[in-house]
């Protein structure tokens, strides 16, 4: 990785950056009614891996790389204010029918809602940043074109942004870490210094991931049944801190 | 292309939200959802067009009551959920607010003021100006006579203090002009607003200060 791209990923991946993925949990909130019992360090980092390894990595990364590749066909002539090139327009086109895709094979609703509400977020931040094509896809998403799912929306601005596909991808996947981590140390499942514990596996669960390749017409296959039930159970918890 | 500047292009590149937007914060139980729902007839009867995001901390405690209330159209509700973050929802990343202010601009056009209210919290909370034009911070007399004194960034950095509940000052022992000339001190003059919230004393004088402040005079 070259200084840039490193000190680029670092940016995005520091919780600094407005992204809005501190209020969401992807169901871990939903473990512990799921278990029956609080989970311990253990169960948190189960959770995370099956995410990582079958939700993850074979979804929302092939998604995402996909995107990535999608929005490099014309995005550098592309403006940002909704005036972008037709060459831009069939890159967003690709973009958005890739983000179809991984919408529909997304089974849970919660997982569905809160995967779109992530990308708002991530993109709004963008929007006022001005990173060229996050415009032109909002107009998209508004229009009902394109959902705008999380995955989706970081594979085209960060490839706009300057991240190579394998940046971009690891980048996620630290994100899925650290966000999955940060909330179990909110609902007091682990410590600080316990999620760091959890953290070189999980991470060398991504690095395993983001280097098995994506083909050219892979399409998402996630299956992630114990953390999509988490989830369901998590939108119905009478008392939630986290959306979901 | 790696660059740490790729194509920086002048922003915002959207289009400026229509409505106003207010920050309300301030501790647990100072009355932040009891002075929204004083405000809203107020606002209302002006002919301010308003609706209220709220940050509850867990559920939608406040939304819900809010949209019970009978006193605002409940479609002009939304909740926003803090992530255990009350803080961070509205300082470090605002995002999750700024698009439920959206939505609301979005689906109502005439939309005039968006009130934005924190989940409870201490007296350190403060309002991103990325999401508010301008906010009030909420303290009341039961919390305390010395958190004036305690200097809190919500109590000095606000737009406008608002102290209430000062009908109990006399039952939970607190001297209210000490309370209060301490208050302005601590804020070197800038507004404040002694309230009753249940009571509607000083309402009036709220609405004016957000009226003088984000809207033209109604």
């Amino acid at each position: 990785m070259k200084t840039a791209g490193l000190l680029t990923a670092l940016r995005f991946g520091d919780s600094a950056f407005p992204g809005g993925g501190f209020a969401f949990s992807q169901g871990l909130e939903g473990l512990a009614p799921l278990r029956g019992a609080t989970p311990d360090a253990d169960a948190v980092a189960a959770f995370l891996d099956e995410q990582i390894s079958h939700r993850w990595g074979p979804a929302e990364r092939v998604t995402l790389v996909r995107c990535h590749r999608a929005a490099g066909t014309g995005g550098a002539a592309a403006d940002d204010d909704g005036a972008d090139t037709a060459m831009d327009e069939g890159a967003l086109d690709a973009v958005a029918a890739l983000d179809r895709d991984l919408d529909l094979s997304t089974f849970s609703q919660t997982l569905r809602r809160g995967a779109r509400r992530n990308g708002a977020a991530f993109l709004a931040a963008h929007l006022r940043l001005g990173t060229p094509g996050a415009g032109a896809y909002r107009g998209r998403i508004a229009s009902g074109a394109a959902p705008g799912t999380l995955a989706a929306i970081q594979g085209l601005l960060w490839r706009r942004a300057g991240l190579d596909e394998t940046e971009a991808a690891a980048l996620a996947g630290y994100q899925l870490v650290a966000g999955g981590l940060t909330a179990a140390t909110r609902l007091g499942l682990v410590g600080a210094l316990g999620a760091q514990a959890l953290m070189p596996v999980l991470l060398g669960r991504v690095a395993d991931v983001v280097s098995r390749p994506v083909a050219a017409d892979e399409e998402p296959s996630g299956f992630s049944p114990y953390a999509e039930i988490a989830a369901a159970r998590q939108a119905r918890l009478p008392l939630r801190l986290f959306s979901n | 292309m790696n660059a740490l500047s790729p194509r920086l292009s002048p922003a915002p590149a959207m289009s400026p939200p229509n409505a106003a937007r207010i920050g309300i914060g301030g501790p647990v139980g100072s009355g932040k959802t009891a002075l929204i729902e004083a405000l809203l007839p107020v606002l209302q009867a002006r002919g301010v067009s308003v609706a209220v995001v709220t940050n509850d901390l867990v559920t939608a405690e406040d939304a819900e009551r809010l949209r019970r209330s009978g006193i605002i159209d409940p479609a002009r509700v939304l909740a926003v959920e803090a992530g255990a973050c009350p803080h961070t929802v509205i300082r470090e990343d605002p995002t999750l607010n700024m698009l439920a202010a959206d939505e609301l601009d979005a689906r109502f056009p005439e939309l005039d003021l968006v009130i934005i209210e924190s989940g409870g919290d201490n007296l350190a909370s403060t309002f991103s100006l990325d999401l508010v034009d301008w906010w009030i911070f909420v303290i009341d007399v039961a919390g305390g006579g010395d958190i004036p004194r305690k200097r809190g960034p919500g109590v000095l950095q606000c737009d406008l203090l608002v102290v209430n509940k000062v009908d109990l000052a006399p039952h939970v022992g607190v001297d209210l002009d000490v309370m209060l000339e301490e208050a302005r001190h601590v804020r070197g003059g800038r507004p404040l607003v002694a309230t009753a919230c249940r009571a509607g004393l000083n309402i009036d004088q709220v609405a004016d200060a957000i009226a003088d402040a984000v809207l033209l005079r109604r």
